[in-house]
């Protein structure tokens, strides 16, 4: 009775504990350990087109990554690297995807140090809402995820369709083409595997057998009907297999291998070299959540010049006093008071001066960035925008050790 | 009555009760051919198998057939070795195709979204039911591991082509050549799998006049030999009652 009782009020809260989860929909893009995120690609401008779409309609996602210089040692160079999308499953199709301006449809090498815009069209397949990130996988390093927005996708799954023209000029549905062939000769297959293992089990199996074998008349349990069949499946198999060969060949002559080249895509121009920052120091304070570096930069353009933003592993550390646009990018990457520079001056044409940076936030903690100080590379890396007063943006970026301050 | 319960002198008790024996023994087995040659075919040949776009003319027909082979060697050996039963290799293949459709319709089509012929299976029942037959037929280890382990190896390609040529006709997508099937790979959304993770297409076979699927058949087929000799000891390394002496 007790045992019973026990096993019942288990089941209760067993029943509770799964009744009360929740949901998850995090793809683990914070798992992966800061340094790489901080010193791999580095995103900016990132941009959807839509927060809503229905079944069947494009979604374009835009944006551009740096490669970072500081490019930590204990990776391999990206000699290939893929732009992917990153959501539960293929709810989005992504129907095409352009680097700098080219097809990007294999895997690419990355030049350190350049820069890369990219675009990708999805077609929105599965209704439901979806956190969409766009996200390199590097080879040897990781899927390295840019920033992430919630999407909605609206209308039926049953009204999605998805054709696509062949060279001969033949339209085909991806989403059910080749299906009931490949289920009618599993099914011819399977019938008669089936078929083979009836005709065995039919008999008397494993004891009666067993003892046969070990009195020595295994002969008796093989008779001529036996040997008859399989002769006939040493025919027929063969037989049906290479019928079904040369058919197919007949129905489809002009097949290829499946592709498997790398793009070759040129970086974007690189940039006059006009703004030189270098970080003197650097520390992270832990209960503050707060970075603060002590930077030398330098000003080689000919225009006036005014720290903007600080960015890194996706989250955006914004100059309060400007004017800068930030409408695109999710509120979680945000951190729009949390820069402080003194001075907050304007760096004049051939000036170099030393900045104190204080980027500060909870965002540190939430986007699991602040655990680079335990990282084995305990280096951190980002990008530092300057800004003319014409609006024209210059990057410059920046990555040095981390000292930690414990209080 | 049948013959073989006749020869083995089981009255008509015994004969049924021995037949649920049977039935018994038949479902768990099953259970478990299905449950282990599944985990043994996702751990080894896995992606070859998962995708459309794995299945090139290179490693798929190489990998595929070199890697299931063990296990029918194994299950032959213990049924044809102690109950002549010429099954083992159907038997374990069946298994695990209906595993796989399994898997395939409800973890990849159902769960996670994936249409079901991006998904499709290869087949390996028509080796199988060859493969026994000429352990049957011969009935001798060498004979079956040389010409059965060839066969297992050189029908695979032939089978599965009806299943998968038509994924490789051609399509112009933004000015480049893909198969229908790399189509596949570019379009539904893979988060783990990047494209430069597929092992498809490299080294030299392909400059034999383009003929790599029938130049990695012949060599799978020699190496089926071997690990079907290898599958076959081990079968009968495992078909021992010595553990049970003390029961």
């Amino acid at each position: 009775m007790k045992l019973l009782k026990l096993f019942v009020f288990s089941s209760i809260c067993l029943s509770g504990l799964f009744l009360s989860t929740s949901t998850a929909w995090a793809h683990g893009e914070r798992s992966l350990e800061p340094f790489v995120r901080m010193r791999t690609v580095q995103w900016y401008d990132v941009n959807w087109s839509a927060s809503t779409v229905a079944v069947n309609d494009e979604l374009t996602i835009t944006g551009k990554v740096h490669v970072a210089e500081d490019w930590p040692n204990s990776l391999p160079k990206p000699e290939a690297a893929y732009l992917g999308v990153i959501a539960p499953g293929p709810v989005f199709l992504r129907k095409e995807r352009w680097i700098n301006g080219e097809a990007h449809l294999n895997s690419l090498p990355l030049k350190v140090g350049r820069d890369y815009e990219f675009k990708m069209k999805l077609k929105a397949r599965i209704p439901g809402r979806y956190h969409i990130h766009p996200s390199f996988n590097i080879i040897d390093t990781g899927n390295v995820a840019g920033p992430g927005q919630w999407v909605e996708i609206t209308g039926n799954a049953n009204a999605f369709t998805n054709n696509v023209e062949t060279v001969k000029g033949e339209m085909i549905n991806l989403e059910t083409y080749g299906t009931a062939n490949g289920v009618r000769w599993h099914m011819l297959w399977m019938i008669l595997g089936i078929a083979w293992l009836v005709w065995w089990v039919r008999r008397p199996l494993f004891i009666p057998r067993y003892a046969m074998v070990n009195k020595g008349e295994e002969d008796k349990l093989v008779t001529p009907k036996d040997k008859n069949l399989a002769k006939a499946i040493l025919v027929a198999v063969p037989v049906i297999v290479l019928s079904g060969y040369f058919v197919t060949n007949s129905q489809y002559p002009e097949t290829i291998p499946l592709q498997a080249s790398l793009d070759l895509i040129p970086p974007l121009p690189e940039q006059a070299d006009l703004v030189n920052a270098k970080i003197k120091r650097a520390t992270y304070n832990i209960p503050q959540r707060s970075m603060m570096m002590m930077v030398e930069i330098k000003n080689d353009s000919q225009k006036t010049l005014q720290i903007g933003e600080f960015t890194t592993g996706s989250v955006r550390f914004i100059n309060s006093n400007m004017n800068i646009d930030a409408s695109h990018t999710p509120p979680e990457y945000l951190a729009t008071n949390g820069m402080q520079i003194e001075p907050n001056d304007l760096i004049h044409p051939g000036e170099a001066k030393v900045v104190k940076i204080m980027a500060s936030d909870a965002v540190w903690e939430i986007e699991h960035l602040s655990s680079v100080i335990g990282d084995a590379d305990s280096r951190f890396g980002g990008l530092l925008f300057l800004f003319d007063d014409q609006g024209n943006r210059y990057l410059s970026s920046i990555s040095a050790s981390l000292i930690p301050e414990y209080k | 009555m049948s013959t073989i319960s006749v020869s083995t002198g089981f009255d008509k008790e015994t004969a049924t009760v021995s037949r649920i024996y049977d039935y018994l023994i038949l479902v768990l087995a099953g259970f478990l051919y299905i449950g282990s040659y599944h985990l043994h075919f996702m751990l080894t040949v896995g992606d070859w198998d998962f995708w459309l776009d794995w299945k090139d003319r290179q490693y798929w027909p190489l990998v595929t057939p070199v890697l299931m082979i063990a296990w029918p060697a194994a299950v032959q050996s213990v049924l044809w070795t102690h109950f002549r039963l010429p099954m083992g290799a159907t038997l374990s293949v069946v298994g695990l195709m209906l595993g796989m459709w399994i898997t395939r319709v409800t973890a990849y089509q159902i769960w996670t979204n994936y249409p079901l012929n991006f998904v499709l299976p290869a087949t390996m029942i028509p080796s199988a039911l060859v493969l026994d037959a000429i352990l049957m037929l011969s009935p001798s280890f060498l004979v079956t591991a040389i010409a059965g382990g060839a066969s297992f190896a050189l029908l695979f390609y032939p089978t599965n082509w009806p299943i998968f040529a038509m994924f490789h006709v051609p399509i112009e997508w933004q000015g480049g050549l893909q198969t229908i099937a790399d189509q596949f790979g570019f379009e539904y959304l893979r988060a783990g799998m990047p494209e430069y993770l597929r092992i498809i297409e490299r080294g030299t076979l392909r400059t034999y006049g383009q003929m790599a699927a029938p130049l990695s058949a012949f060599f799978a087929a020699l190496l089926c030999i071997l690990v079907y000799a290898a599958g076959w000891y081990i079968g009968k390394a495992f078909a021992t009652v010595r553990y049970l002496k003390r029961v």
